[in-house]
């Protein structure tokens, strides 16, 4: 495909201020970039380094408690700074399209998809109700949706999340924009549903020959997507390349630090020969209340001083296993066993030694922590309720542990959780879990919430904790890097089964049970050329969900499973 | 022309082109289009009209110049991080803020600001203002400055304690019914459903005339009282001792000492016919601050961190203290203001009817039926307690306000 080389989209030395302690501060502190028509451009960075700033701004449009203080951004010859609030308005939808991170949260959860799909055309005068129907169709197919023409007549709720995420990408092409600003739409998704909206968003920009800027954080993914990349921190450009360039041949120290993130690894320890599991789930079963099976006939143990990885898609049962072990679930058959005694299914009924020995730490930090109590309750609690440490000593067990989790404990002390970034708050919340000095530890997608370099350090950090106060870990994630580099064991889970476990370096080394294959063959990988040759193997119909469904029942690892 | 009309043109005119060449948009419309509306009242009701407007100006910028400095001189004097929020406060609040502290001054230091007492006859009826009556004397020949003053002391007493009563209960009711849930949370919530779907006006005149008349003794009101703090204090202890038999022996114990007390309390502050009053207000608001607070607590119950301090093993009176409470203080302090001002009509409206508080005390409610039959000879004598009850509604309207807008997070 021929790409026109027109400029479309010309940003100079712009500079956006945030209001924050009745002053205004600079967020982004003079960035310039060139977006020629038909040209994709990935903006990468850690989360707080103003990707999404720029993405609005791009649209002439600065988020609440922003301004454009500086600098000019030119659309198609038109100014946007100066321009006023009609004309700015008229552009987006038409011309400019936003994707967001959340269509889930994006999407009016009372209107129909189409219905919201055609009000743009039908708002700028376009195209006629039907026609625009007819034409969301059309979009809905290419974007290789399930039902085409009947998708559209369902409420936002009653479509999946990778479907609703293609949705939006085919509402946001229904006036045939000339840029379409893409916040983070794959983030949200599982590993294998990620794949297909990969695709459809790489094919439809291309058929149309629409400009795009792709924000993210995943370097991988942005890889597959873009043409041109540019590293931002801080408010900063750090440097821009096209994309083989950028992968090939960094130049800048951070950016090298970007692209090696995933080199932690931990070393793989084995089970002991004998001795009694730590944590033993034994034949569980479990749902919720009046609801079908959430899990079924769920075994495995997990040993101290290990770290077990539960892998899976969403709606696997990681989660439900994690609240069957804690004792917010008690399952409906089967037991949990301690060291080789049962736990007590339901938490109400542990005893205050039970309680400790197994603590909990949350995906999202920013609810796992009281916005109302100091850094030094949230920590101290925990210590003061099980230990019944007072005064002084307690001050000291805090510090030791703000020590611990590598944050200045004077700086800390007196602090409210929303002073804090993602990644402090997430090693609050892992304070919060030793304070109570637990043998063992569940991490519900610790790091998935987190930047790759933030969330590094969190893995760091835990492996180091485990060496040191001999912690064992259930680790649940989706995301295979994350088990490469920390787990021991790896249980993989399917539709509330476990489909297939074993030692890590088993579970990496082929044959794979059909479904550990797909999820690892998944993953995304540097290589700019990954999803061409993964889409070319598998066949375009053949990802995602559909991919899952066809596993075939009468594979010889499924049946020995 | 006289030089009252030549003064207010030029100086509208002179305002509305300075706020043009200073790009000052809506002070600019403000102040011009008054110029324009000016014109025609000049012309159809000739000076009086116009002098009429400028001292409404001059009201509204001395009003809001009150306003500045007093919000000026709380945060002056507030700790830092209290001031911090209250820098956030519009004039409308700072106004808010005034007119509720002198009304609390007026309320406390009444028998000293008073110069007459409230039952004192000084005159003939109905006499016309002089030196010594600012406003004149009511149906019997009592100060009506003193009573009015007074009447601060007693109405807004009686408000305020029956809107914390109808807190207390309702509040810790809420509280513990989101965080335990179940069948505790349905009886709680039908309970509070039957009580506010009788109309609030019909069943306070219901329960008033129960308890009102031969029954409004100080061993019924000794009775109720103690009922009504066993009651909120049984939910203390519920949360408290959890299932701990113990802590329900201790926890009874305390609360029988506890309430006893505060029904002795209340008797000496208030005399038996207001305590009536004051338990039924409670009982009629209590249901509306327990759904507020069920729907307020049930979104934080939710939360991870709820869900770690259970998984830790706290008590429920520890989540409710420690973890809920902070994260819905907010909306409840909101509607704790908008809630004394119901309960503040509710009795001014009882007193109104005969039913509130007794005479001779005095209070604004039954200070503007006495005087009704004034209204009708032109006099504005009745409208001055009635005008106390507006300014203090609208006042604490504005404060709440503020709140509300802050607690919403809205912006602009």
């Amino acid at each position: 495909m021929t790409k026109n080389k027109d400029v479309l989209l010309k940003i100079r030395d712009l500079k956006i201020q945030g209001y924050s302690d009745e002053s205004w501060v600079d967020i982004i502190k003079g960035v310039d970039l060139t977006l020629h028509r038909g040209e994709v451009m990935g903006l990468i960075g850690e989360s707080g380094a103003g990707k999404s700033t720029i993405g609005a701004a791009c649209m002439g449009y600065a988020r609440d408690g922003t301004r454009i203080s500086n600098g000019s951004i030119e659309f198609d010859g038109m100014e946007l700074t100066t321009a006023t609030e009609s004309e700015r308005r008229a552009l987006r939808g038409s011309r400019i399209a936003y994707v967001a991170q959340s269509a889930a949260a994006s999407f009016n959860p009372a209107h129909k998809i189409i219905d919201q799909h055609t009000e743009a055309p039908l708002q700028y005068r376009i195209k006629k109700r039907v026609e625009a129907q007819e034409d969301a169709m059309q979009l809905y197919e290419k974007l290789r949706l399930p039902n085409p023409t009947e998708i559209g007549f369902r409420y936002p709720h009653q479509v999946s999340g990778g479907q609703l995420q293609r949705a939006m990408t085919a509402m946001a092409m229904s006036c045939r924009p000339d840029l379409i600003i893409f916040d983070e739409p794959t983030t949200a998704l599982d590993v294998t549903t990620q794949i297909e909206v990969l695709a459809a968003i790489r094919d439809i920009v291309e058929e149309y020959n629409t400009a795009a800027i792709y924000i993210t954080h995943d370097l991988a993914v942005v890889a597959q997507m873009a043409d041109t990349i540019k590293v931002l921190l801080k408010g900063e450009e750090v440097e821009e390349a096209s994309t083989k360039e950028m992968l090939d041949n960094p130049q800048e120290e951070y950016t090298k630090s970007l692209w090696a993130v995933r080199s932690f690894e931990s070393p793989q320890k084995y089970r002991p020969k004998d001795g009694v599991p730590l944590i033993s789930v034994r034949n569980v079963d479990a749902s919720y209340t009046g609801g079908d099976k959430v899990l079924d006939d769920v075994s495995f143990d997990i040993y101290e001083g290990m770290t077990v990885a539960v892998v899976g898609e969403s709606g696997s049962g990681k989660s439900t296993t994690a609240r069957c072990i804690t004792g917010l679930l008690p399952p409906s058959k089967g037991e949990i066993l301690f060291r080789g005694e049962p736990f007590p299914p339901d938490y109400r009924n542990r005893t205050k030694d039970q309680l400790r020995q197994c603590q909990m730490i949350y995906q999202m930090a920013d609810t796992a922590l009281n916005p109302k109590v100091k850094i030094s309750e949230i920590i101290g609690r925990p210590a003061a309720f099980y230990s019944g440490l007072k005064g002084a000593k307690l001050k000291n067990r805090v510090d030791e542990l703000l020590d611990l989790i590598e944050l200045e404990p004077s700086q800390y002390y007196n602090r409210y959780p929303p002073e804090l970034s993602g990644g402090q708050k997430q090693r609050i919340g892992i304070a919060r879990a030793l304070a109570a000095e637990p043998s063992f530890i569940v991490c519900d997608e610790v790091t998935s919430a987190l930047d790759q370099l933030v969330a590094e350090g969190i893995l760091r950090l835990l492996d180091r904790l485990q060496d040191e106060l001999n912690l064992a870990y259930m680790f649940i994630t989706h995301d295979l890097a994350t088990v490469r580099s920390i787990a021991d064991e790896v249980v993989v889970m399917q539709h509330g089964k476990v489909v297939e476990q074993g030692p890590k370096d088993d579970m990496f080394t082929p044959p794979h049970h059909p479904y550990t294959d797909l999820l690892l063959s998944s993953v995304p990988e540097m290589d700019p050329n990954w999803l061409t040759t993964l889409l070319e193997e598998r066949g375009i119909d053949n990802v995602g969900d559909a991919a899952a469904a066809r596993i075939d029942p009468k594979d010889k690892k499924v049946s020995t499973t | 022309m006289n030089v009252f009309v030549i003064i207010y043109y030029t100086l509208l005119l002179g305002g509305s082109c300075l706020a043009a060449f200073y790009n000052k948009r809506s002070a600019f419309l403000l102040l011009f289009s008054l110029t324009l509306v000016s014109f025609i009242l000049g012309i159809v009701g000739g000076v009086g009209a116009l002098r009429i407007v400028a001292i409404c100006a001059g009201l509204l910028a001395l009003s809001a110049m009150v306003s500045y400095a007093f919000r000026e001189f709380l945060v002056a004097i507030a700790p830092t991080n209290l001031a911090k929020e209250l820098r956030t406060a519009p004039l409308t609040a700072g106004f808010g803020m005034f007119i509720i502290f002198t009304y609390a001054i007026a309320g406390i230091f009444a028998p000293w600001i008073a110069p007459f007492g409230e039952a004192q006859i000084i005159s003939s009826a109905f006499a016309p203002p002089d030196e010594t009556m600012l406003l004149g004397a009511d149906q019997l020949g009592r100060d009506m400055f003193s009573r009015v003053i007074f009447g601060a002391r007693n109405t807004v007493a009686l408000a305020l304690a029956g809107t914390v009563m109808a807190f207390l209960l309702g509040a810790l009711a809420g509280l513990l019914a989101a965080t335990t849930g179940g069948w505790f949370d349905q009886i709680l919530a039908r309970t509070s459903d039957v009580i506010m779907s009788i109309p609030s006006l019909i069943f306070a005149l219901l329960m008033l005339s129960i308890f009102g008349g031969e029954l409004a003794n100080n061993t019924t009101s000794f009775v109720l009282l103690t009922i009504f703090a066993g009651v909120t204090g049984l939910l203390v202890v519920t949360a408290v001792s959890e299932r701990s038999l113990l802590g329900w022996i201790i926890g009874l114990a305390v609360l029988a000492g506890v309430s006893t007390s505060f029904a002795l309390g209340m008797l000496v502050i208030f005399n038996p016919s207001e305590i009536i009053l004051v338990l039924v207000v409670a009982v009629i608001y209590s249901p509306r601050v327990f759904r507020l607070t069920r729907a307020v607590a049930g979104n934080v119950v939710v939360m991870d961190y709820i869900e770690a301090a259970k998984l830790r093993g706290e008590r429920t009176w520890y989540l409710i203290r420690r973890e809920i409470l902070p994260n819905s203080t907010a909306p409840l302090v909101a509607e704790f203001g908008l809630e004394f001002c119901f309960v503040f009509l509710l009795i001014a409206g009882l007193s109104f009817l005969g039913l509130g508080i007794q005479p001779p005390t005095a209070d604004w409610g039954s200070m503007v039926r006495e005087n009704a039959t004034l209204i009708s000879f032109g006099d504005v004598t009745p409208l001055i307690p009635a005008g106390a009850i507006a300014l203090l509604t609208v006042a604490i309207n504005f404060v709440v306000d503020w709140m509300l807008h802050r607690s919403s997070g809205l912006k602009g």
